[in-house]
């Protein structure tokens, strides 16, 4: 009896999840199990072909290497000039809450905005970005930063290291503010130097802060689809593709046309997200951070 | 006792948007007579819902169903129509740039279904035969337009150039004296990427005389197209008339914005870009024949197209909303709006007086359109426009790039 009334409290939440999580997870499986025809019709199962299919794929390693070094990329810097720049904020200083506002900027502008914008600040002919390194003679010529292959990925990373500081900042900060004052009195009495305190009691007592930062920015990182579909529409071919609009391209933009397949590449996108932050949270083994 | 009313209030919503789900999908997959989805891509901000949704009210007021209208932008359109699709949900009514993959997947009606007679011999001939699938009519033609030459006046007379280029030996001389005045000025500004490379490339193809097809196969790598894509490669990379890039730029955001800024000699343009030079008033323009190494100079027709899903019961609802719009007043109000030219033989007659519609109109008898009522085309398109800019990258191997773009199209023909 009593379990059935923890039901009716549960009821809600439980049919909200299954409306907005499992039922659109269940149909991108069924999905990925069907062939379609380019206008979308269904045209009947077939099995795992779709899976076989994604595999000889020739851009797909290209794509899972451009992800890897996304996500990586973006993560390590974000969450290394966050550190300095929580530690900035924590500290007093006149103008502080000014500060402290200016940066949600980034974060509260929609990310395609941000797109567009950087599109023109990197543009060749008129952006900005040229006229300041030609101005400051730190290169001879104007860059063509989204069209040379060599610098689109950089591009790319750039903003998305921008809009992704203020939420990793904002977290290490919170984990800053929670640090009890008399560990660094104890570090003090000790006679430990500052770099020693950094060290030893803040980046330790930071731990579950950190563990949060890189979990969700992985995650968010990974998901990203505005920062490269908008960067990139320029470019031709798949180089320059995550799997995310890797998978929207194959649906919609390439001659593949393909939803079955594209469901398919979707699937394998949740799995992988999946794996690796339980890897992560494994090597870190976040139990004892919890502790 | 407030959780408990939070969580009934949750409850109560969820429930809500379950059965309202259910509600619209029975409404629209029934097609009871009593509302007629139409979806409408958006030509302009300012024109392309106004007008529908004026002709809307019209259509409820004269026969009491409802309109459930949808303009769609065209980035995200074949998503969202795929998407309807996928969900067993179609439009009644479709406006697109495509309809041959449709009326192959037998989703339409035919204009013998669904258009009066006196509608169907109002097309203008060419945009008839342009909407035809197994030669029947299923893309009743929306409007069209036609691109034309641009050149900048001024950097004309600067590089003591008389008028436009006539053949690719003069376009070749002419981009080579506006490159060379200097100061960052570009002698053609050449958009091969993603965006609409299938519509520049189609005009340089047709004007050294090769094409997409042959009879009925694929023919992307003809010697011809071979000869063409290697003389845009060495626009690019020999002579340096382009902007940096070609095969990395698009239209819009790319050379027609080199253009309106002064800085580009010439562009393949069309009538939208010489309404915003207008309004700019920022570069003396004019508008002349594509440039021709075949003779007879050659354009690209753009026709779009209107479609209507057969679904039960909904035959006269859709052909009353047709015959509505294809009323002379109506089409050709909406066309003059927007810009474009017109597919109708009464549309025609109405616009021709039209003076600053008078370069495209005359280049219409000259206008190919892309082989659309091709099936295939569908994804040789997007093949075209993902994979052509590469050719013109520096060491890009034009031969290579159409063997493979032709490989892939006998494929999508043979597909399915």
């Amino acid at each position: 009896m009593g379990r059935w009334r923890a039901l009716l409290w549960l009821g809600p939440s439980l049919a909200l999840i299954a409306a907005v999580v499992l039922y659109p997870a269940v149909a991108l499986v069924r999905a990925s199990l069907s062939r379609y025809s380019i206008t979308g019709v269904h045209q009947g199962s077939v099995g795992a072909a779709n899976y076989a299919r994604l595999l000889e794929q020739e851009a797909l390693p290209t794509v899972v290497a451009n992800t890897v070094l996304w996500v990586a990329a973006i993560v390590l810097v974000t969450v290394v000039v966050s550190l300095g720049l929580a530690q900035l904020l924590n500290e007093d200083f006149p103008g502080r809450r000014l500060v402290r506002w200016a940066l949600i900027v980034p974060w509260a502008a929609s990310v395609i905005m941000t797109s567009k914008l950087f599109v023109w600040i990197y543009d060749y002919y008129f952006g900005i970005l040229n006229h300041a390194l030609l101005a400051l003679r730190l290169v001879t010529a104007p860059v063509d930063w989204l069209g040379n292959d060599a610098t689109v990925m950089a591009a790319m990373i750039a903003v998305g290291i921008f809009v992704s500081l203020p939420f990793t900042t904002y977290v290490v900060l919170a984990g800053l503010s929670a640090i009890p004052g008399e560990v660094y009195e104890a570090a003090r009495v000790d006679g430990a130097s500052a770099w020693r305190t950094y060290w030893s009691v803040t980046v330790p007592l930071l731990r579950p802060a950190l563990l949060v930062a890189v979990v969700l920015n992985v995650i968010y990182v990974f998901n990203s689809f505005p920062i490269v579909w908008t960067l990139n529409d320029r470019n031709p071919g798949f180089a320059h593709d995550t799997m995310i609009t890797y998978m929207y391209k194959i649906a919609f933009k390439s001659s593949l046309r393909d939803v079955g397949l594209a469901a398919a590449l979707g699937v394998v996108n949740v799995l992988v997200i999946l794996v690796a932050v339980l890897l992560y949270l494994r090597t870190v083994s976040w139990r004892e951070a919890e502790a | 006792m407030r959780r408990a009313l939070t969580a009934l209030g949750v409850l109560g919503a969820a429930a809500t948007l379950l059965l309202s789900a259910c509600d619209r999908g029975a409404e629209r997959s029934g097609g009871s007579g009593k509302s007629i989805t139409v979806v409408i891509a958006e030509y302009s901000k300012d024109h392309t819902k106004p007008f529908w949704q004026g002709l809307s009210e019209q259509y409820t007021k004269q026969g009491g169903v409802k309109v459930d209208l949808r303009i769609i932008d065209w980035n995200s359109i074949d998503q969202q129509v795929s998407t309807m699709i996928q969900a067993s949900q179609p439009p009644d009514v479709l406006n697109l740039n495509s309809f041959s993959s449709y009326a192959k997947d037998q989703l339409l009606y035919s204009a013998d279904d669904v258009l009066s007679p006196k509608t169907r011999d109002d097309f203008i001939e060419a945009f008839a035969r342009g909407g035809e699938y197994q030669g029947k009519l299923y893309g009743f033609p929306i409007l069209s337009s036609a691109r034309a030459f641009f050149y900048n006046k001024d950097l004309f007379a600067r590089a003591g150039l008389a008028g436009p280029p006539k053949t690719w030996d003069e376009f070749v001389h002419a981009a080579r004296k506006i490159q060379a005045l200097g100061g960052g000025v570009i002698g053609y500004a050449l958009p091969l990427g993603p965006e609409e490379a299938q519509a520049e490339w189609a005009i340089w193809m047709w004007n050294n005389g090769g094409d997409w097809k042959s009879g009925n196969g694929w023919a992307i790598n003809s010697d011809k197209n071979v000869q063409t894509l290697r003389f845009l490669a060495d626009l690019a990379n020999r002579y340096g008339v382009t902007q940096i890039n070609p095969g990395k730029t698009n239209r819009t955001d790319g050379a027609f914005q080199l253009f309106k800024d002064g800085r580009v000699g010439m562009v393949m343009g069309f009538s939208p870009l010489a309404a915003q030079l207008d309004a700019e008033k920022k570069v003396s323009y004019g508008v002349a024949a594509m440039p021709t190494a075949a003779g007879q100079s050659v354009t690209l027709g753009v026709e779009d197209y209107l479609m209507a899903f057969k679904k039960t019961g909904n035959q006269d609802a859709v052909k009353r909303f047709l015959d509505l719009y294809y009323q002379p007043e109506n089409i050709t109000r909406w066309i003059t709006a927007e810009g474009f030219l017109p597919v109708t033989k009464s549309g025609l007659q109405q616009m021709s007086s039209n003076a600053q519609l008078k370069p495209y109109l005359d280049a219409l008898p000259n206008a190919r359109l892309a082989p659309t009522t091709d099936p295939a085309w569908d994804r040789v398109k997007l093949d075209v426009q993902q994979n052509i800019g590469l050719a013109v990258q520096p060491g890009g191997n034009p031969k290579q790039v159409l063997d493979q773009l032709q490989k892939n199209a006998v494929v999508a023909a043979g597909s399915r």
